[in-house]
């Protein structure tokens, strides 16, 4: 017990404990967060890097430390150039044709009009599936024989008939042709980050101040003009998070082409992280699938920099 | 000072309670939960794949293993995952140092040789009791050069070519391809004249894996030669290569580069593949969902090559492994030998996907769970029996459909033939170097640059595996 006397002094007052001390209160409370961040992505990514510079196998976990030799190696490889290429084009092909359509939906979506909830409900919804699920979904739509899109294609006569303007044959084969191919991913890539970009675009687009394009209509700044000289400069702060997040869900993804491609055809669609699984896991050189998984490590880094150096000015703003 | 409420807590307090509850979450299970003995455990785990034919896990393995079990006082724990988990789940299981006591593997696990037992104990007591292993079985999991059995198969599967007679008739060769020109002369006339092509896949999956190693041993070629030496750029191998590019040509459609292990199936329910190359599985599933496509599909052993070899690829290869990690060695090494005692039921849960890769093995007396065969009494009558007169042939079915993959086990061969499974070519079939060389060449690559790539590439890998000691050979 501890109380005051009348001439000011304390009487049994304890000394501050431990549990006094906002500070240490706060590091405990952080504490399970970085153990966390520590042991789910610190501990693998340590064990990347040894493994990388080891001959380690799935087979044989015992580590012998061989230096760059697996870097060596896998740059010699054809197809982890190609797959290197193909990472960075569907990451950014994607990422840029999701900013685009993310910007007509918000900006549609900022309208008022009957039945807004149900399409932004709609437009929500590929980003409540589970990626591998929707994934699913469009390997369904890409099929070569059951191909519900070239079955339509076939219903108005644009496939399918002699002459006709996509070819006689009765189906595309999406997958099966390389452009094709490419083009689903691209399109999958799309659907799925869409959602979160327009979220994103739409946050944007509300905080601009009202008063701000009213002023600029009474001065007859209107439709495009406004756009490009007002509201893309007062959201390109959040344009670029959402590009940054589009970019780092793409160059990390597996799913979408281990899903509908495996990498085919002739790895035209193959991926570091599949070709990191391919080669680590199935192939059973774990090393070298560490070696090729941490070729993506300094581009992630250095977008994951930006995101954040971005998300700081946001706040400024 | 810390201000109490008369009904809720002070932070002090509230900081105290979460920690001891916290502690106590912590402590409990080790005070009231009992321990894992560290010693032999009565229980043995097993991990093994879900199979095709879903009756084969639900009517006889989890019965049988739950049985076996009784009988010899242990708890058998089966859990089943889709093939493509084998690999991440073993490497994780194996990395852990913990886990199932057996793995099954459909394909050589050669490369976890250094993480798992050498089974050679194993393999000698099952020939004293059942008779000679099947080669091809033994070559998918014995390693020459180390001389261990990294793994223990007791069965595998058959991969003919299945074919649609209707078709087939009308080209004026009713009893299908012999040769692999067949399919471009005859295959090729079926496309032009009645639009349905043929399936063989040249994309990154395992069918298409199996086709091109089938092809390139039927034109006298291969990866390695029997000392694992990497052979693979040859004449034969440009033919082959050649070969593949005009049946694309003439009797295929771009779907083959998008093949999945699933389109042999559909392509033959859905009436568009006039011959595929797979097990009786995608028969079965025909049996089940259109029966008019399943009467009319036949089979045709393994296809001829220009000089009249013929070899197809073992369409399954089911191999145990124990980890060294395994507290229950013993039972779980004589469960492999009660495995291989009751592979009768085995191949007949199974519709006949599974064949033995003991034959001599004597039929177990007593109720076998099926109609008894006369005169069986060993695994290669009741084979012979069963591919002559198909119990599960559909009411009115042409019988003796099956007669022709009797004699499978002579034109069926290992991955790696003519010499052994190993993780170089274990990994040449993971990254799909084969499919992707012919169907470089199908997509108008000259046949020698693929050859050329490709030999790039398994060079690289067998000199690396080389060098881990696990691959024999000097080039």
């Amino acid at each position: 017990m501890s109380g005051w006397q009348e001439d000011g002094t304390t009487v049994g007052l304890t000394r501050p404990g431990f549990r006094d001390q906002a500070g240490l209160l706060a590091k405990l409370m952080i504490a399970p967060a970085i153990i966390y961040i520590s042991a789910m992505i610190g501990i693998p990514f340590v064990l990347a890097i040894l493994y990388s510079l080891s001959d380690v196998t799935t087979g044989d976990p015992t580590l012998r430390l061989i230096g760059l030799q697996n870097f060596r190696e896998i740059l010699a490889d054809p197809v982890f150039r190609i797959s290197l290429k193909n990472t960075f084009f569907f990451a950014f092909v994607s990422v840029t044709l999701v900013i685009i359509l993310s910007r007509i939906l918000a900006t549609a979506l900022m309208a008022d009009f009957r039945g807004k909830w149900l399409v932004r409900f709609l437009i929500m919804l590929p980003w409540t599936a589970p990626i591998s699920l929707g994934t699913i979904g469009w390997l369904w739509m890409y099929d070569s024989i059951f191909s519900p899109i070239d079955w339509i294609l076939r219903s108005i006569g644009l496939l399918g008939t002699p002459g006709a303007l996509l070819g006689a044959q009765p189906n595309l084969y999406w997958l099966g042709e390389p452009k094709l191919a490419m083009a689903s991913v691209v399109l999958v890539h799309a659907w799925r980050l869409l959602p979160l970009a327009t979220v994103i675009q739409l946050a944007g687009l509300s905080s601009i101040p009202r008063e701000l394009l009213e002023a600029a209509e009474v001065d007859g700044a209107k439709g495009w003009r406004r756009t490009v000289e007002i509201t893309i400069p007062l959201t390109l702060p959040i344009i670029s998070i959402a590009f940054l997040f589009g970019l780092i869900f793409t160059f990390t993804d597996m799913t979408v082409v281990y899903v509908l491609t495996r990498g085919g055809p002739v790895h035209m669609t193959q991926v570091l992280s599949t070709w990191t699984f391919f080669k680590g896991i199935e192939g059973g050189d774990l090393a070298q699938g560490a070696a090729i998984s941490l070729f993506l490590f300094p581009a992630l880094a250095g977008v994951a920099a930006l995101m954040l150096r971005m998300a700081r000015r946001t706040e400024v703003v | 000072m810390a201000r109490a409420s008369k009904k809720g807590m002070t932070r002090r307090e509230f900081v105290k309670a979460a920690t001891v509850g916290t502690v106590a979450m912590g402590v409990a299970p080790e005070i009231f939960l009992p321990r894992q003995s560290a010693a032999v455990s009565r229980e043995l785990k097993i991990l093994v794949w879900s199979h095709f034919v879903p009756r084969f896990d639900k009517e006889w393995f989890d019965n049988f293993t739950k049985n076996w079990g009784k009988a010899n006082d242990v708890t058998v724990k089966v859990d089943h995952i889709g093939l493509a988990e084998i690999p991440s789940r073993t490497a994780a299981e194996v990395s852990a140092g913990q886990g199932h006591d057996l793995i099954e593997w459909i394909s050589p696990p050669s490369q976890f040789e250094p993480s798992v037992l050498d089974l050679s104990d194993v393999v000698k007591e099952a020939e004293k009791r059942f008779g000679k292993q099947h080669p091809l079985c033994r070559r998918s999991s014995y390693n020459p050069l180390t001389k261990k059995y990294y793994s223990f198969c007791p069965g595998w599967t058959i991969d003919p070519g299945n074919y649609r007679k209707s078709l087939w008739e009308k080209a004026g060769k009713p009893n299908g391809p012999e040769t692999w020109e067949d399919l471009i002369t005859f295959g090729g006339k079926i496309k032009k004249e009645q639009g349905i092509q043929l399936g063989i896949g040249l994309s990154q999956e395992i069918d298409s894996n199996m086709a091109a190693r089938a092809l390139l041993w039927s034109f006298d070629s291969s990866i390695q030669d029997a000392k694992e030496n990497v052979v693979l750029n040859s004449k034969n191998t440009v033919a082959a290569v050649e070969y593949m590019a005009r049946l694309f040509k003439e009797a295929m459609v771009p779907e083959v580069f998008a093949w999945t292990a699933v389109s042999n199936n559909q392509a033959l329910i859905a009436g568009r593949a006039a011959y595929i190359l797979n097990s009786v599985s995608a028969y079965r599933s025909a049996q089940k969902e259109v029966p008019e496509i399943a009467k009319d599909v036949y089979f045709t052993p393994a296809l001829k090559g220009p000089r009249g070899a013929n070899w197809s690829c073992e369409h399954v290869i089911y191999n145990y492994i124990i980890p060294k990690y395994s507290k229950n060695v013993d039972m779980a090494k004589k469960f492999l030998l009660a495995l291989v005692e009751n592979y009768d039921q085995a191949m007949y849960s199974s519709e006949l996907y599974n064949s033995p890769a003991f034959f001599d093995a004597p039929i177990p007396s007593g109720d076998r769970g099926y109609p008894a065969v006369k005169g069986a009494k060993k695994l290669r009558d009741l084979h012979n029996s069963w591919f002559d007169d198909d119990p599960f042939a559909l009411p009115g079915e042409a019988k003796g459909k099956l007669s022709v993959l009797k004699d499978a086990e002579k034109w069926s061969t290992n991955v790696g033939h003519p010499g052994p499974a190993n993780p170089a070519e274990g990994e040449v079939f993971a990254t799909f170097i084969l499919p992707n060389m012919l169907a470089n060449a199908a997509r108008g690559m000259k046949a020698e640059e693929a050859v050329a790539q490709a030999e790039l590439l398994v060079k690289a890998i067998f000199a690396k595996w080389r060098k881990k000691g696990l691959v024999g050979g000097t080039k």
